[in-house]
């Protein structure tokens, strides 16, 4: 980026920046007309100064101009105007400037939109260039660089810059412009008092920026301190693990409790400063008229100044202090902006960039094969010291090769320059003709993968993490709005923003010889089952959401499969297990709020504690009378919550998994009880809710106080059409209500098959219920739908929500799918136990037939199965061939039904 | 059958005669009652210890690997405690139980138990007393074999 801000907005915006100068020079005229016009109708048609030679009417809207004397003299009439009576000519005068007034603010309108506008766009590009710059840092420069620092930068930090970027060039036009033309009145006027004020105001441009030199200096203290802020802020977040392990947290609330201080004492040294030298300021610019009284006075006494002149040039003077101060404001902005962007570049420093990045470029698609050679190649481990010295290795690729580890980081090194990850060696590396470290990123990044010991993961679902190495370009397959289309376009244009859509396909699924995306679905499931993660995929499926508009289909098999789970249970004395949804009977494995709903809160307001408050579900229950039945309840939940519970330390770990009641709401409730022990019959309002929201969570099944009897268990069956009458009239749609011929949106895909709840009382009814399930989903061929719907599952921020095998799973799929000519792996099987980790290397080499794989291992164990062997000793790189290759010529056997249970709840 | 009547049942177990009645609430209420059809096992032997088992209703049996298959080395019936050796030792189970019949019992949590004897030391006592007693028992009995 250019080095200086004024440069930057200059070479970016220039056009729009002179067009607005334009605008605002065109807006003069009729500016200083709006502010002549009172004066004309005080002096012409109130005063009467027009009609004082006995005139009966005077021109109105005359148009004309004298020549000045050194032309001839003279006078042109353009339009010698209407003559109008008196009232006729203030109507006139007052209707033109209420015109002016409008265009006036016509032009303001204008302006200020236009300098927003071109403010907002020059952000839009400085945030892109910025983030452009983001992409290129080098692996070095990262050591060091805070990502929430960075984040704060471009979000914060470039803010006040593009709030500034409108009036960059047009105040100092504007007011500069302003101020000369007072000088030059008073200059005409008497040349020693204009030279006088010209004085005043030089000092004051030349001390004022001095003595705002330290306010700079604090500024970008300032910058520095919160944008540390921000980035400890980040770091403790990132590890707040640790901070609760070593219960750090008096040193971290101290360690952000004194760098608010030192931010704080930086502002209020900015503010004494910045309030002084404004006070010197406002006196500078008072003390001109003071030396006018006294100067001009005193030659004015003398004779040699005539009063007339004084007052005029005081009078002007009062014109010029506005813009002046407006235009030493200005500047006070412009240093705290330019500050600002010099500490903005300084952290994206040239030196702290790699080369620009053009993954655009669709070089001529090479395949990665033939022979990899390295020439006298050097590589320097984490220390300086030299780990591979002056090495030279040749072999044939495709191959499969291991990189035997001597235990330093050697062959891990060897791992990230093969995988292009390193920049800083020296030797060349080679493949068939092409010299790796030149290749273009659109071929590596499309020929080589690399999964590495940390896999990262983007929130989003696990498909959008599988195919981001597909993205490559968009296909333009997607019909937009058209204009809509032009209009982000042109805007990109304008802004040096990319042109490219991300409503767009961007996935060319030709290339990976895919019809569409389904069976990129298919084939990413495969490879997912081929990495130990077929299950899991499965579970999130079934843990998934299905749209049964969008898969009508599939919606109804599922209703098909449920009525065969069904008869399956019947068939197979299974029936006990699960107790099915039925909207003429009591379910007792389900909670109170799920009988009494029989449905699926789809909004917050229907679950949880909210019920309880919720005024539609209360009215619904008051009128199947059973709200006092509720808090009955409630009151015998609280009573034998606080008996129980008794004793055990508030944040105890049992009562936040078995009581109704958080330890915290204990006091509350003991309140409420003894109260109605002293013989308080009236609950007050909010102690009737709080009553009623604990029996809504009470599962007969499971909780066993005995609380419901058949005649309740009845009422309460009957209350569901209550409950759903009220919501229906009142169209409220957070609930969405259970059918058994349909497929319920808001429920969890096993939900949906199971239509009921497991039975808590039955041993091993999970694991029976889950086989059970596993079989009619085979049977029904549903096994891949339920996998398709698994792989919209969440992974979370960096992939929290899955497990580490899990990621390390996606983050090799992710490798996988792209079809890579070389897949270079570094510890991404680490988190698997050596039996899984095993069976994944056989796995890869069956997929990577045609393909290199480039592994590192920690020894020799699992070195048989490759191609070669590479080891890495005293800095030279011994590459050797393995006689024969291990479980390479076996063919693979039948492989074993895979058993899809795992746990249904 | 409710919480007050597993608390009934749990009063008649040796082990915990003696805690209060709001302890033995707590831990009726953190347990799960659970049905074993006949034949269905509890847990095998070698299998890691989870949790502890009070028999409320029906028989179940103890029975031991052998290389000559598994025996039957003894019948359990309600209100026994079983497995608890397990949990408080941390071992794999030393036998297998399976329901004789029809079978429920009231699956006590490990690490619900240990908590609970961490939080109350009148458990942990009880616990203790009840250990001490059968270790006494055995020495009795080793004393009368040897004698």
């Amino acid at each position: 980026m250019e080095k200086s801000l004024f440069r930057y907005i200059w070479n970016h915006s220039k056009r729009d920046q002179l067009f607005i100068c334009f605008v605002v020079l065109l807006s003069q005229p009729f500016y200083f007309i709006s502010l002549d016009l009172p004066r004309q109708i005080v002096n012409q048609a109130i005063q009467g100064e027009a009609f004082k030679d006995g005139n009966v009417t005077a021109p109105f809207l005359q148009l004309g101009f004298d020549w000045p004397q050194w032309l001839g003299g003279g006078s042109v009439q353009i339009f010698e105007g209407f003559q109008l009576g008196r009232v006729g000519l203030l109507i006139g005068l007052s209707c033109l400037f209420l015109f002016f007034v409008v265009v006036n603010n016509g032009f303001k309108y204008w302006v200020n939109i236009a300098k927003g506008v071109l403010g907002e766009r020059m952000l839009r590009r400085m945030r892109f260039d910025l983030f452009a710059m983001v992409l290129r840092f080098t692996p070095e420069a990262l050591r060091t660089i805070k990502s929430s620092e960075t984040a704060t930068i471009i979000k914060d930090e470039v803010e006040p810059i593009g709030g500034f970027i409108g009036d960059a060039f047009i105040t100092p036009a504007l007011l500069g412009l302003q101020a000369s033309t007072a000088l030059f009145f008073i200059m005409v006027q008497n040349v020693w008092l204009g030279l006088m004020a010209l004085g005043v105001i030089a000092v004051q441009f030349t001390i004022i920026p001095r003595l705002r030199r330290e306010l700079l200096r604090l500024g970008k203290e300032r910058q520095l301190a919160s944008r540390e802020l921000a980035g400890r802020i980040g770091e403790v977040l990132d590890g707040i693990e640790v901070v609760h392990v070593h219960n750090a947290y008096a040193w971290e609330r101290a360690e952000i409790g004194n760098r608010l201080f030192s931010l704080f004492s930086i502002r209020l040294k900015i503010y004494n400063r910045k309030f002084a030298v404004k006070f010197l300021n406002n006196f500078l610019s008072q003390v001109t008229p003071f030396l006018f009284y006294a100067v001009g006075g005193y030659f004015a006494l003398r004779g040699t100044l005539d009063i007339g002149q004084l007052v005029a040039v005081i009078s002007a003077y009062r014109e010029l202090p506005p813009p002046l101060k407006e235009l030493i404001d200005w500047d006070q902005q412009r240093l705290d902006v330019q500050v600002k962007y010099d500490q903005v570049t300084q952290h994206f420093a040239e030196e702290r960039l790699g080369p620009m990045i053009d993954s655009k470029v669709d070089a001529d698609d090479i395949r990665l094969t033939g022979k990899l050679a390295a020439e006298g190649l050097s590589l320097s481990g984490p220390h300086g010291d030299l780990v591979v010295e002056n090495a030279s290795f040749a072999l044939d690729l495709p191959a499969k090769v291991a990189l035997i580890s001597n235990g330093g980081p050697a062959a891990s090194l060897m791992a990230r320059v093969l995988a292009r990850r390193v920049s800083g060696y020296s030797g060349d590396v080679a493949i068939g003709d092409n010299n790796l470290a030149q290749l273009p990123a659109s071929i590596t990044g499309r020929r080589i993968a690399y999964a590495g010991v940390d896999p990262i993961l983007f929130p989003g679902s696990i498909r959008d993490n599988l195919v981001y190495g597909l993205r490559l370009k968009p296909l333009g397959r997607t019909e937009e709005d058209r204009r809509e289309n032009a209009r982000r376009i042109a805007e990109a244009a304008r802004t040096g923003n990319p042109f490219e859509s991300i409503a767009d396909q961007w996935i060319d699924y030709g290339r990976l010889g895919l019809k569409d995306e389904q069976e990129l679905d298919r084939v990413l499931v495969d490879l997912l089952e081929r990495v130990e993660m077929g299950e899991a995929i499965y579970l999130f499926g079934l843990a998934g959401w299905i749209d049964p508009e969008r898969h009508a289909a599939l919606a109804e098999r599922l209703v098909e499969a449920r009525c065969r789970l069904r008869e399956n249970f019947q068939a197979n004395g299974m029936a006990d297990l699960v107790a099915p949804f039925d909207i003429d009977r009591y379910n007792d494995q389900a909670s109170i709020a799920e009988n009494l709903l029989f449905g699926v809160a789809i909004s917050d307001d229907f679950r949880g504690r909210n019920l309880a408050e919720n005024p539609l579900f209360r009215e619904a229950i008051d009128k199947a009378g059973l709200t006092d039945v509720l808090a009955e309840m409630g009151l015998q939940i609280a009573e034998t919550m606080t008996e129980i519970f008794q004793g055990l330390p508030p944040g105890h770990s049992l009562f936040a998994q078995f009581s109704f009641i958080g330890a915290e709401e204990l006091p509350e409730f003991q309140a409420i009880l003894r109260r109605r022990a002293k013989g308080a019959q009236d609950l007050r309002r909010e102690e009737r809710t709080r009553l009623i929201s604990l029996p809504l969570a009470y599962i007969e099944a499971k909780h066993r106080l005995g609380l419901l009897d058949d005649g309740l268990k009845e009422r309460i069956v009957e209350a569901r059409s209550f409950v759903r009458e009220t919501l229906e009239k009142a169209g409220a749609n957070g609930v969405e209500f259970l059918d058994p011929d349909r497929i319920c949106a808001a429920a969890p895909l096993r939900d949906n098959l199971l239509f009921g709840r497991v039975n808590y009382q039955v041993a091993d009814a999970r694991h029976r219920v889950a086989e059970a399930v596993a079989a009619v989903i085979r049977e029904f061929d549903l096994l891949e739908d339920v996998e398709r719907i698994g792989l919209d599952h969440e992974v979370g921020t960096a992939g929290r929500l899955l497990s580490p095998q899990e990621r390390a799973s996606v983050n090799l799929v992710r490798c996988l799918v792209k079809r890579p000519d070389i897949l270079v792996i570094d510890g991404a099987l680490a988190p698997f136990d050596e039996e899984r980790a095993q069976k994944i290397l056989q796995a890869l080499i069956e997929l990577l037939d045609q393909q290199s794989l480039f592994m590192v291992l920690p020894n020799d164990r699992q070195a048989a199965a490759f191609d070669v062997q590479m080891r890495f000793s005293d800095g030279r790189i011994v590459a050797e061939k393995t006689a024969d290759p291990q479980g390479r010529t076996r063919k693979p056997e039948a492989e074993p039904a895979r058993s899809i249970t795992g746990e249904v709840a | 059958m409710t919480l007050e009547t597993e608390v009934q049942s749990l009063r008649q177990v040796p082990m915990f005669r003696d805690i209060d009645p709001a302890r033995l609430k707590l831990l009726a209420f953190t347990s799960e009652r659970v049905q074993f059809a006949a034949g269905q096992r509890f847990f095998s032997q070698g299998d890691p210890s989870d949790a502890a088992y009070v028999l409320l209703d029906g028989k179940a049996s103890v029975l031991l690997n052998t290389p000559n298959g598994e025996i039957q080395v003894a019948q359990l019936a309600g209100n026994s405690l079983l497995g608890e050796m397990g949990i408080l030792s941390d071992s794999p189970r030393s036998a297998t139980i399976t329901a004789a019949e029809p079978t429920t019992a009231l699956r006590i949590d490990k690490r619900v138990f240990l908590e609970l004897l961490a939080q109350f030391p009148q458990m942990s006592l009880a616990v203790m007393r009840e250990l001490a007693q059968r270790l006494e028992r055995t020495n009795a009995q080793l004393v009368a074999q040897s004698s």
